[in-house]
């Protein structure tokens, strides 16, 4: 069958949990860790052969995993990736590296501990992957740790590359890999019996290699025991003590083989047209009425109509009975209960953006001016202490400046306090020293305490009272304010920058000369009119910068370093009369993430953050799943203007003042209203949802350590696709009620799906729901089915 | 000014393909008007209220023991055995024409100009002047491998009563695709043969679904296109250079669609009508109906393009009242780029991350060529105010579509 992706963003609340169990039950694995109360992550791509072999990559939070009791086969194959694991065994515990191989019988008492992360490929080929031949049994050796080299090292590669390529190989490609797996895996497993002194283990091993060949010499009319037991070295009397203590006589083994290779030729599609006396001859059989009548005394039917049936199955029945895994009940079950809940219930009830909500007192006002203690730079963090803590309900001014403002300084910058305070810089002093979630030390490629791993500049964080994680977070843009100029030259009027970057999606292939070039267009807003609009005032081209501390930035990559003038050349008359309409916005608006200390700013994923949406602008809300007590909420890269699709890798970026209302909704109180199991950032504006679709949803969880670097390189309009799907049929779901099917159907025919961004490391694509689908009043559908 | 009308009728369709081999069924002078009917290919969904009473759609869609009036539905095989049918269903749509027109030789621009559009109304007496659709969440929809309830994989019809009075959709039943025979005996177990009568004693439909849900209509015509020159017949599902299966709810009332020509008369043809359709068409298909629309047809010779927006045009383009824009594909011409076996080929190459790619680099091209851009300027301008989405993801060759706003301009 196809490759099987999962994704916990599929699913609802502790159906996730369910099915990711399920996933795991068709390796034969369970999940000790059930962590209640915080959207665990958990993706799989697994594969599953005719043969039963099925093999898969796993990603998913820290936990324990142990074998279930399962059916008959070979010993798991585990290999962890990236992180290392812990193997326990009674009271004994060994320290896996990534990259080594694990190999453990089945139904056997072992734990498998991923403590930093499950990342791992798992090989599981069951009994009946060998059609007949016997495998030892192995239960009752020790689960074994094998390095990467020699046989472990061609099994952990083919592994490893098969598992890249589940999605990609054919069919036939596919069974042929699967069926190599499962042969290597039987060479390696006999490896564990070798290491037991068990004697019973190692006579299960002597019969596996004569039981080896046997399959070899299948073919010959006569297979004697004297020729079996001289290839391996011993008594003939030997052979046939070791075949009595399996309940079976030798020449009834051999036979029972003949019977069954000859079924599986005769069931094969392939070798339609060969005739019946020719595979029985293949298999030692010279007479063909003597082997039809063997034939049908196994297996009740004569080859023929063994033959005829298979010409008859369907060809879909294939597809139709690989479907095995994920649980239809789970879901069931979660609607069942929403159906029982009554009708939807808004968050809070408001009309126009007023306030109808029950509220005891007015709505406390603060404000939050934009200044070097007020901001951090390029990353997110957990640990940051807050600047203030609100409680729901109040409203809140924050100013922010664009970290573009260094490159017009003079009418970004000057005469501007809180921009001079952020942004000073001078050789011995810089206010804002980290820039990114890079090391202070620069040690990696020497640009500037944060390396810039994260450009944008931050106001926050601000702390609400009671919140805690699995609490969702409302906040909704009452107003957003340009911020002007203060150079007396240019006093009052409004400016913004937009940089085609080294990071845009462009820069790999510019038609124009030269090259490898980042041009920087400064804009004028311009707002004293009906239709405000922007306009190119000049542009110029990026020269190599020497920052106070005197490293020299030949590329854009690291964020505020001011551009002196007298450096670049101006060219005039760009994009003329070409007048741009406004559509301001806040890139990022985060929450602090769990997963790490420092997170750099410039990937979105479940906790919002550079978002880059241009419908999160004045009259929009975000709702954001808190993951830290107190949320933390920082807001800052604001956009005068932007495309979807953020082409160049910015925007018009121009600093402005944000009013927020922020409202918390305990977990509690989500229970059937449109926030119940949010687990990503859900954008509401007067007429739509918004949902966002990332390449990676959880990028953080999903890579783990490695997260931070590996978002960037593997970034997919695809990956994100499939997650806005993914997300909006859960939406559609849970929220409205709807089955699968009604929410397929809605998504064809009346979502919209767009591209966010292709430049954040984690790109975009947002799925768009008006609103006004469901004006009418209505039930929950799926009540009266027949 | 002249109006023709081209009515759908056995003569005047094909089905499942695009050949330029074809003889016009309409030739007309640039300028003119032709009222032009189409049919669904997914009519035989519910056969009582799609086709049932319309004598045009009963000839069209006749297939007995004895007679098939379309043999051919695809681009594939004609000759048997056949796995699925003549023409293999590879290609689905059924489509009015060819049109030609006077004068168009390779290299040419025909502009075609949706005027009006109108759907056709229900001529069985039980249903009479009702508007109905269909929508199947079929085996090339992006769902299909990603389901997450039993039974897996499954296919589902959803069918749709159009109001005209409101501009809204709305869902009668569904009903799980059972496997169907064919008058030829072939057995169907999934939908992969276009009209293929589902008999609705097999089925069990499920009321009541999407209730109170009004989905508003966008009528459109799924597929409009001109003949490719590569090959003599081209499956009508991957869109390409000439236009074809865009299904793109934006070619509606009011739109100008500009088409390369590239083989002698054009050879324009329509259908795969919709009554709406999200961006990216998820399962498969949009909500399909029947549908008759306005058209005008305007030829651009060669001569004439420089200076204007059709100056340097490769690609299809739509022009509406807001805005211009460009269609990406994961294969820009995957006919003359994928090699002999293109049409199979291009069934592996659906990704939007080359889409966007090609969208990006043909809105960079429009914006230098037809606004005299400098690369800088068009890639600045791209980023702050042109707007990219999906299309499409069903159709093979997976669509991105690049649109500029009008109104930047206006002050040039």
């Amino acid at each position: 069958m196809t490759a099987q992706p999962f994704t916990s963003e599929s699913y609802s609340g502790d159906a996730g949990e369910y099915a990711w169990q399920d996933v795991l039950r068709g390796f034969g694995l369970q999940s000790l860790r059930a962590r209640h109360g915080l959207p665990a992550h958990a993706s799989a791509l697994s594969r599953l052969s005719s043969t039963g072999v099925r093999l898969g990559k796993l990603s998913a939070d820290a936990q324990v995993l142990r074998s279930l009791p399962s059916r008959a086969g070979l010993p798991l194959l585990l290999m962890p990736v990236e992180n290392s694991t812990v193997l326990v065994v009674g009271d004994e515990r060994q320290i896996v590296p990534a990259g080594q191989l694990i190999l453990a019988p089945r139904g056997a008492d072992w734990q498998v501990q991923f403590q930093r992360g499950l990342r791992a490929v798992v090989l599981s080929v069951p009994a009946e992957a060998f059609r007949g031949r016997k495998v030892p049994l192995l239960a009752s050796c020790q689960p074994r740790v094998f390095d990467a080299e020699g046989l472990p090292d061609i099994i952990g590669r083919t592994a490893r590359a098969t598992a890249e390529a589940l999605d990609r190989l054919t069919e036939p490609e596919w069974e042929a890999v699967a069926q190599s797996a499962a042969e290597l895996l039987l060479a390696l497993s006999a490896e564990l019996v070798v290491a037991t002194s068990d004697p019973s283990a190692s006579r299960a091993a002597l019969l596996q290699r004569l039981y080896a060949t046997i399959e070899r010499s299948i073919g010959g009319e006569e297979i004697a025991i004297a020729d079996i037991a001289q290839a391996e070295g011993i008594s003939e009397r030997y052979v046939q003590k070791l075949f009595e203590g399996t309940g079976e006589s030798f020449s009834h083994y051999v036979r029972e083989r003949r019977l069954q290779r000859a079924w599986h030729d005769l069931a094969n599609p392939a070798e339609a047209a060969v005739p019946i006396a020719e595979i029985a001859y293949r298999y030692g059989f010279s007479d063909a009425a003597h082997f039809s009548r063997l034939f049908r005394e196994r297996f009740g039917l004569p080859p023929r109509e063994l033959r005829r049936r298979e010409a008859d199955r369907p060809a879909h029945g294939a597809v139709a009975s690989g479907q095995r895994g994920w649980p239809q009940q789970a879901l069931a079950q979660l609607r069942a209960r929403q159906a029982n809940s009554g009708p939807l219930r808004r968050p809070t009830q408001r009309e126009d953006g007023e306030e109808g909500a029950p509220a005891t007192e007015a709505p406390t006002r603060h404000y939050l001016p934009v200044h070097a203690k007020h901001v951090h730079w390029g990353y997110f963090s957990r640990s940051l202490e807050p600047l203030m803590e609100i409680a729901s309900g109040d409203i809140v001014t924050v100013e922010t400046l664009t970290q573009h403002a260094s490159d017009d300084p003079e009418r970004m910058i000057a005469g501007d306090a809180g921009a001079e305070s952020v942004f000073h810089w001078t050789p011995t002093a810089k206010t804002v020293d980290r820039r990114g979630a890079g090391p202070l030390d620069a040690s990696v490629f020497g640009r500037g305490a944060g390396e810039g791993f994260g450009v944008h500049i931050c106001t926050g964080p601000i702390a609400v009272r009671g919140a805690q994680p699995g609490d969702v977070l409302e906040v909704h843009i009452l107003d957003i304010e340009p911020r002007r100029s203060r150079h007396p030259a240019h006093a009052g009027r409004v400016f913004g920058s937009s940089v085609a970057a080294w990071w845009g999606y462009h820069y790999s292939e510019l038609l124009s000369e030269p090259h490898a070039r980042e041009a920087v267009t400064i804009y004028e807003i311009v707002t004293d009119t009906d239709e405000p609009y922007a306009r190119a005032l000049h542009a110029y081209r990026w020269q190599p910068q020497t920052d106070p501390f005197g490293v020299q930035h030949a590329l854009y990559d690291y964020p505020g370093v001011l551009v002196r003038p007298d450096t670049v050349t101006f060219q005039p008359n760009v994009l003329e009369g070409v007048r741009i309409p406004l559509r301001p916005h806040f890139g990022v608006i985060a929450v602090a993430p769990r997963e790490a200390e420092l997170v750099d700013s410039v990937p979105p994923a479940y906790f919002g953050g550079n978002l880059d949406n241009w419908r999160l602008g004045k009259g929009a809300t975000v709702y954001l799943p808190v993951s830290v007590p107190g949320a933390l909420l920082s807001v800052g890269d604001p956009h005068a203007a932007q495309g979807d699709g953020e082409l160049s890798g910015t925007a018009i970026e121009c600093s402005m003042t944000g009013t927020f209302r922020v409202t918390l909704h305990k977990k509690a109180d989500i229970g059937g209203t449109v926030l119940a199991d949010l687990t990503y950032p859900l954008i509401e504006t007067p007429d739509d949802w918004v949902l966002t679709g990332f390449s990676h949803p959880n990028y953080l969880a999903e890579f783990g350590a490695s997260g931070q670097s590996e978002v960037y390189a593997k970034s997919s309009l695809d990956l994100a696709m499939r997650d806005a799907f993914r997300k909006m049929r859960r939406f559609l779901m849970t929220t409205q009620g709807l089955s699968e099917d009604e929410a397929i159907a809605l998504m064809s025919a009346a979502v919209d799906f767009g591209i966010t961004q292709v430049v954040d490391g984690n790109w975009g694509v947002h799925a768009i729901l008006s609103k006004r689908l469901f004006s009418h009043d209505r039930r929950p559908a799926g009540m009266d089915e027949a | 000014m002249t109006k023709h009308h081209l009515h759908a009728t056995p003569d005047t369709v094909h089905w499942g393909y695009f050949s330029k081999t074809l003889a016009p069924v309409l030739t007309l002078k640039s300028g003119e008007r032709a009222v032009i009917e189409s049919i669904t290919h997914h009519a035989n969904d519910d056969y009582a209220r799609m086709i049932e009473g319309d004598r045009a759609a009963e000839e069209i869609f006749l297939w007995t023991r004895d007679q098939k009036t379309l043999r051919r539905r695809g681009a594939g095989a004609t000759d048997g055995p056949f796995t699925h049918g003549s023409g293999e269903g590879l290609g689905v749509h059924l489509l009015t024409g060819p049109v030609a027109v006077e004068g168009a030789e390779p290299g040419d621009i025909i502009e075609v100009r949706v005027i009006d559009t109108w759907p056709r109304p229900c001529a069985n007496p039980a249903y009479e002047g009702r508007f109905f659709g269909s929508n199947p969440a079929a085996n090339w929809g992006f769902q299909y491998k990603d389901l997450i309830e039993e039974p897996k994989p499954r296919e589902v019809v959803t069918i749709y009563e159009l109001d005209m009075g409101e501009a809204v959709v709305r869902a009668l039943y569904s009903y799980r695709w059972t496997p169907q025979t064919d008058p030829d005996g072939i057995v169907h177990p999934t939908i992969d043969y276009p009209g293929v009568r589902v008999d609705h004693g097999t089925i069990v439909k499920k009321e009541g679904i999407l209730s109170g849900i009004d989905v508003p209509a966008r009528l459109h015509f799924g597929t409009m296109g001109l003949a490719p020159a590569e090959a003599d017949f081209v499956s009508t599902i991957p869109p390409s250079y000439t236009g074809g299966n865009m299904d793109d709810w934006r070619i509606a009332k009011g739109a100008r669609m500009y088409y390369p020509v590239a083989v002698p008369g054009g050879l324009f043809s329509c259908g795969d009508a919709h009554a709406s359709q999200g961006d990216s068409e998820l399962s498969g298909t949009a909500i399909e109906i029947s549908l008759t629309g306005e058209f005008e047809f305007i030829l651009h010779k060669k001569e004439q393009l420089d200076g204007t927006i059709l100056e340097g045009l490769t690609h299809p383009l739509l022009e509406n009242d807001e805005v211009w824009s460009v269609y990406g594909f994961s294969v820009a011409n995957y006919l003359a780029e994928l090699g002999p076996d293109a049409q199979s080929e291009i069934l592996k190459r659906g990704s939007l991350d080359s889409a966007m790619r090609d969208a990006f680099r043909k809105l960079r091209r429009f914006l230098m060529t037809t606004q005299k851009l400098s690369e800088d300027e068009a890639i600045s301008l791209m980023s702050v105010a042109a707007d990219f989405a999906v299309t499409q993801v069903v159709d093979a060759n997976w669509g991105v579509t690049g649109s500029i706003r009008k109104s930047l301009f206006e002050g040039r």
